[in-house]
């Protein structure tokens, strides 16, 4: 029997913009069971991202609740969040967001440090497994600046598994890649995922993309359908 | 553990990549200059003090030009005092071999009643009094005269056998210039000499020992008389003078580079915040805690502070010892140690700057929202850190609490800033209303659009200039009015005491030589007793401790012509029975043109009415004089006479004979006092071209850090233009022509700013004549392109690379 991993309640997201309150979600509720993979659409605008930063705990909703793991993250403070997240999420970024001053391999490693994995040889270890899992088998000295989009991106992949995270947000994980590149990034992402056993979360603009997963949340006008 | 290695491996790599190298580079810097000049200054310091206890021989000494009166010395032996007396005059000393110009001091067998006198003899035993019949010299007399213990010297009409050699004395004052040796004798065989005629110049000091309150009692109840002075512990030497100006632009030097150092860590660390503030939420997101993140930038900090320590202080102790090789020759050789203090110093003014620079903007950065990952949003920085900003205020309050020029100048700068800036600003706004090339309407349109960031550009673009410009011409106007005082050709040799009978001849056998020289000077010893009629003693002036003409005796002169070095500032040199008085001196007792005033010479009181001021550059060592009287006023007066010439060091010979054939005539030769001095002032120049090239070195690294993290912000904009289409050349020629045009206008401004404070330091803080340096107009800008020039070059060409 599949278990409630992620539970949105009502939750409601408004910003002031010029004096003027805009409301982005407008009581959105759904569930996400443990394992599953979960595609979040919608046009420019439409609050994808906003969801997704208040599901990953980067942000709190303006109201309603949102439990991960059992825990309701939407009254934890930054601090209780930043924990969860080291815990038990990982990200992978449209612009990769590596650390430019540290190697592949040390990006690699950086989640684990966070967490207080003080071991350097064993995560090094465990890193170095990953990169070369993704092909980067050699490349660990590199710096960010010496590699390729899509190898950037695959560093990403690896440092987004390397704590085994029990879900994993993708925001448009192949939105700086060409077709190529990106088909093989999200083979990897689907293979890893299906490897470890990951939720996944994944917003993104691609149908074809989405249709890989098992569901698809389409956010239109503040509110969430999902889709056939 | 281990991983801490890791963290401290990060830190150091995101020091030199994210660009924080400039602030380790800029804290290096303060520590260095820090350690350096403060050690160089506690040292000088401490050299000056040491010696200034024993400067006196006493805890109290009266100065006299005239014989102490012996109801004076009762008076003091009445009042429990412990006394000693001494005169001392310069006269020539004659070996068999050679001559020279001496003080002599004739002392009694208690002095010194303070501070040490060593005296070895022949046999090598030290005795620490001089006893009547002996003759002790200072070593360097030995090699001057060429001779040796069991000599006779004459001295005066005295012949003296010489006992041995001083080792060490008090009175020796902390003075480079000091170059005329001493010897002693007992005050019983002075009267030996004959050396003290009427006329002659002896001063005469009375030296007193007691408890502080007798001795205060004792000065209070006494009325000093004309000629007589107590002698005060601070009086400035011409040498302390020299190392106070020296020192004063030693603290001036500290405090730019200090500030310059502050603005390139500001900058800095404003930009890595910029930079990094991505990096930080990313971290957020993966789950680190500020308290996480506090420990990685605390390494970081650590990391940077403890290089610039380390490094800084290893600098600063090289630099103290480079800047004191040139000094080599006016510092003792033992140097007192300073212990930690700099150190401890320089650790107080990194941190009172540092912390603060770099815990404001990084605090912020912990600010940074771990959701700007997904999508930006404007962040609400917390201004909690914003407290350490009363660390360097409240330094600055300790230091400078009541030094108003420093609040001035600080305040000064700001204002000064604030309206240069806006006033070049406006120029540019100005001229982007013509018509220009592209590039360069651009550029002007560019720099008009956004008048904050143009404004503060502009602001610190000039005012690292300013300051470097500074520093360098106070210090080529420092050194440029002490280089003065010896012209090429100035004369040399100064022949004072020539009697009335011996004048015509002196002067005869000087051409006969061929030695250039001046005309001869009458000179009458004298005072001034009435100005307009009035007791001088019943003038408010009298009283004013600054001003001391009217208590000693002056040097008057008489003239058929005013010299021609004398600029008559106001006035005519006519009429019979007047005066041309020195225009500064004139200002100080409140004369006016027509004034008559009464002078003394020997009890003769006589009149004249001022009809002339004249400006004197007393640093020239030309003669120069306060009175010149017209003939008739003062002829028939007792009067010796005074000629300077010049002698190359090939006529040596012809100033000794000189000198056998008139032994009564005092000879001032200057020639190797002038060749020190002239040393010595190179020496000095040396280190503050070190110090002030230090300066420009804290300055360009500003410059440098500001042009290129100014250019780093713009990446993005030049992107879009290539994107959009702009070719290499067009962005390039905008890039030049905008940062171009600021350079010309901030190193225009510098110009003007420098020139303005510059003016004010010299008058009110150097006190030394102002001059203008229009060179400066144009080498300033020049510069000002040529760093932007160096700064951007390889910036530009690496921005404008293929697009990726």
């Amino acid at each position: 029997m599949s278990q409630s991993i992620i539970s949105v309640e009502n939750i409601t997201k408004s910003v002031i913009s010029n004096n003027n309150e805009l409301s982005i979600l407008k009581g959105i509720s759904f569930n996400i069971n443990a394992g599953e993979s979960v595609a979040i659409m919608g046009t420019s605008g439409a609050g994808k991202s906003t969801l997704m930063s208040l599901l990953a705990g980067l942000d709190q909703p303006t109201s309603g609740k949102i439990s991960i793991l059992g825990s309701t993250i939407s009254t934890m403070d930054d601090e209780q969040r930043a924990k969860m997240r080291s815990e038990s999420i990982g990200f992978v970024f449209q612009n990769f967001l590596l650390i430019p001053s540290l190697n592949a391999l040390q990006n690699v490693t950086l989640p684990m440090v966070l967490r207080g994995n003080e071991d350097e040889s064993s995560n090094n270890q465990k890193a170095k497994a990953l990169l070369k899992e993704v092909g980067l088998a050699g490349r660990e000295t590199h710096l960010p600046t010496q590699l390729s989009g899509g190898e950037q991106q695959r560093v990403a992949l690896a440092r987004a598994f390397v704590t085994k995270p029990k879900i994993l947000f993708a925001d448009e994980p192949t939105g700086n890649l060409d077709q190529k590149t990106a088909q093989h990034v999200i083979e990897l992402l689907f293979a890893m995922n299906k490897d470890q056993g990951t939720t996944l979360v994944l917003v993104t603009h691609d149908a074809e993309l989405a249709k890989r997963c098992q569901r698809t949340l389409i956010i239109s006008d503040g509110q969430c359908q999902e889709s056939a | 553990m281990k991983t801490n290695k890791m963290i401290i491996n990060w830190s150091w790599r995101e020091i030199w990549s994210g660009q924080l190298w400039p602030v380790m580079v800029a804290l290096t810097l303060i520590i260095a200059c820090v350690v350096a000049l403060s050690t160089l200054a506690l040292r000088v310091e401490k050299v000056m003090t040491n010696q200034g206890r024993a400067l006196l021989a006493a805890d109290l000494v009266m100065r006299s030009s005239n014989p102490i009166s012996p109801s004076l010395v009762d008076k003091a032996e009445a009042a429990g005092l412990t006394i000693s007396s001494q005169s001392r005059f310069q006269t020539m000393a004659f070996s068999e071999e050679k001559l020279q110009l001496v003080t002599v001091k004739s002392v009694e067998t208690s002095y010194p009643l303070r501070g040490a006198l060593n005296l070895r003899d022949g046999n090598e035993v030290v005795t620490h009094e001089v006893k009547p019949g002996e003759l002790w010299l200072s070593p360097r007399l030995f090699s001057i005269l060429e001779t040796e213990i069991g000599d006779s010297i004459a001295i005066g009409d005295a012949e003296l056998t010489i006992t041995g050699v001083i080792d060490d004395e008090p009175e020796l004052a902390y003075n480079p210039f000091n170059s005329i040796p001493n010897l002693f004798i007992h005050s019983s065989d002075l009267d030996k000499t004959g050396a003290i005629q009427v006329g002659s110049r002896v001063r005469y000091r009375l030296f007193l020992n007691g408890d502080l309150t007798s001795l205060a009692a004792f000065q209070e109840s006494y009325e000093l008389q004309p000629g007589e002075s107590w002698v005060d512990q601070n009086r400035e030497s011409r040498a302390a003078r020299l190392m106070d100006k020296a020192k004063q632009y030693l603290s001036l030097t500290i405090l730019m580079v200090i500030l310059m150092a502050a603005v390139t860590l500001i900058l800095t660390c404003l930009h890595y915040v910029r930079n990094r503030s991505e990096t930080v939420s990313m971290l957020k997101s993966m789950g680190a805690s500020r308290a996480w993140l506090r420990s990685w930038l605390t390494t970081q900090v650590l990391i940077m502070f403890a290089v610039a320590f380390v490094i800084g202080g290893s600098l600063g102790l090289l630099l103290e010892y480079l800047l004191r090789i040139p000094l080599a020759g006016i510092l003792p050789k033992e140097l007192p140690s300073v212990g930690a203090q700099p150190f401890v110093f320089a650790i107080g003014v990194a941190l009172c700057i540092g912390l603060p620079a770099l815990l404001i903007p990084l605090t912020r950065l912990l600010d940074a929202p771990a959701i700007n990952v997904i999508q930006k949003q404007a962040v609400q920085y917390s201004k909690k850190s914003w407290w350490l900003l009363l660390l360097p205020l409240t330094a600055l309050v300790m230091f400078y609490g009541t030094n108003i020029q420093v609040w001035m100048v600080l305040i000064g700068l700001l204002v000064l800033f604030v309206v240069l800036a806006s006033l070049s600003f406006k120029f540019l706004k100005l001229m982007s209303q013509l018509k220009w090339n592209a590039a360069f309407s651009l550029a002007l349109s560019r720099i008009s659009r956004s008048p904050k960031n143009s404004m503060m550009q502009l602001a610190a673009l000039s005012g690292s200039l300013m300051l470097v410009a500074l520093i360098w011409l106070i210090k080529s106007d420092l050194l440029g009015d002490w280089q003065q005082t010896l012209a090429p050709y100035a004369p040399n040799v100064f022949s004072i005491n020539i009697s009335p009978e011996d004048q015509p001849n002196y002067l005869k056998e000087l051409d006969k030589f061929e030695l250039p020289r001046s005309d001869a000077f009458a000179i009458i010893r004298g005072r001034i007793t009435k100005i307009r009629e009035q007791n001088i003693t019943d003038l408010a002036i009298y009283e004013d401790p600054e001003i001391r003409i009217l208590k000693r005796e002056v040097n008057f002169t008489w003239m058929d012509q005013l010299p021609v070095y004398n600029e008559v500032v106001a006035g005519e040199w006519t009429g019979e029975k007047t005066v041309s008085v020195e225009v500064e001196v004139a200002e100080e007792l409140g004369i006016k043109l027509g004034d008559e005033m009464t002078f003394e010479v020997n009890s003769q009181p006589f009149t004249a009415t001022v009809n002339s001021f004249r400006a004197v550059e007393w640093q020239s060592l030309k003669p120069n004089f306060v009175f010149i009287f017209n003939k008739d006023a003062v002829a028939d007066l007792p009067a010796t006479w005074m000629v300077s010439f010049r002698a190359e060091e090939n006529q040596t010979t012809f100033v000794n004979q000189l000198a056998r054939l008139y032994p009564t005539v005092t000879l001032l030769d200057l020639r190797t006092m002038a060749s020190k001095v002239q040393g010595l002032l190179r020496q000095i120049s040396w280190s503050l071209t070190g110090l002030a090239a230090l300066g420009v070195l804290a300055g360009i690294l500003l410059i440098f850090t500001l042009l290129r993290l100014s250019l780093n912000e713009r990446k993005r904009e030049i992107t879009l233009y290539r994107t959009l289409g702009a070719s290499k050349k067009r962005i390039s020629n905008t890039l030049w022509a905008e940062y171009g045009l600021l350079a010309l206008s901030g190193g225009f401004v510098a110009a003007i700013a420098a020139e303005i404070i510059l003016f004010g330091l010299m008058t009110w803080s150097f006190e030394l004549p102002t001059q203008w340096h229009p060179m400066m107009f144009i080498v300033l800008p020049l510069l000002a392109v040529l760093v932007v020039f160096i700064s951007l070059s390889t910036v530009i060409k690496a921005l404008l690379k293929p697009l990726r």
